[in-house]
């Protein structure tokens, strides 16, 4: 799950469709003519963008529209969030290394 | 809720207290021997730490995971930096990078620390501020931090469980 987020997010083109899908849904055709790439590239990015789920199509009359799931921008999210566990264990660690008895400052 | 993991930067924030001397702090951080004591999580140990304390000097720390990582055993997680600001004993910042060793190209996280104590002899105030700016593509990253995050949690879960 995460490797194929990572590697969808990581092409600059998709990166580009899906901030461009955060405003909202947008048909295929209009994804191509706003960030102006041919239709099928397009397609072929939006493959690749639902396979690794960040985006779901819904087809409406002969259009089909591409919305954001968020379930794994929120995975995302908490994998960023666990930089900040390893920096309160660290500074925990931190303060029993600097345990009055165990260093060499007296503490008064 | 979307918006925040397409930020290409992440603030956190950290203030601690600690029963120690402002110098006892800044030692602690800015002495490789003291460093390697507290600077790895558990089951991990320092395999390599430098500290070239001056502005452009270099900061080097690889934390390598023990055996009781299982299946991470052996693994490196080198941190490299340049030091930009050193003002002992209170205001310490440096440009570092981390990364999975051998994953180098795909795993790097861009990071920015700034360091800050305060003290009245007896007590010192930490506070540090981590931006990261640039996080690597690939998912073995997602691994690297994920797995500090629930061992982590684990722990507060295990402290509030047995802490009683």
């Amino acid at each position: 799950m995460q490797a194929t987020v990572f590697h969808a997010l990581g092409e600059p083109s998709r990166l580009r469709i899906v901030e461009l899908l955060r405003s909202r849904p947008f048909a295929v055709s209009e994804i191509a003519e706003t960030l102006d790439i041919r239709q099928p590239q397009v397609s072929k990015h939006l493959k690749v963008l639902a396979e690794s789920g960040l985006v779901r199509v819904e087809p409406r009359a002969r259009q089909r529209i591409y919305h954001l799931e968020a379930e794994p921008f929120d995975e995302i999210a908490r994998w960023a969030e666990s930089f900040e566990h390893l920096w309160a264990t660290r500074l925990d660690s931190l303060g029993d290394f600097l345990r009055p008895d165990e260093t060499k400052e007296q503490p008064s | 809720m979307i918006q925040n993991p397409l930020r290409r930067r992440k603030d956190l924030h950290f203030q601690r207290s600690y029963p120690a001397s402002l110098d006892a702090v800044w030692s602690a951080w800015t002495d490789a021997d003291q460093l390697r004591q507290w600077w790895g999580p558990e089951k991990t140990t320092i395999d390599e730490c430098e500290v070239d304390l001056r502005v452009g000097g270099r900061l080097r720390v690889v934390t390598v995971a023990t055996e009781e990582m299982g299946k991470y055993a052996g693994t490196r997680w080198p941190m490299e930096g340049t030091f930009t600001h050193v003002e002992a004993p209170r205001h310490l910042a440096y440009d570092a990078r981390s990364w999975t060793e051998g994953e180098e190209e795909s795993a790097t996280i861009h990071h920015t620390n700034d360091l800050t104590l305060t003290g009245d002899g007896t007590s010192t105030t930490v506070t540090l501020h981590v931006a990261i700016t640039e996080i690597g593509p690939k998912a073995k990253m997602a691994a690297f931090g994920m797995k500090w995050g629930y061992k982590a949690q684990l722990d507060a879960l295990e402290q509030l469980l047995g802490g009683a």
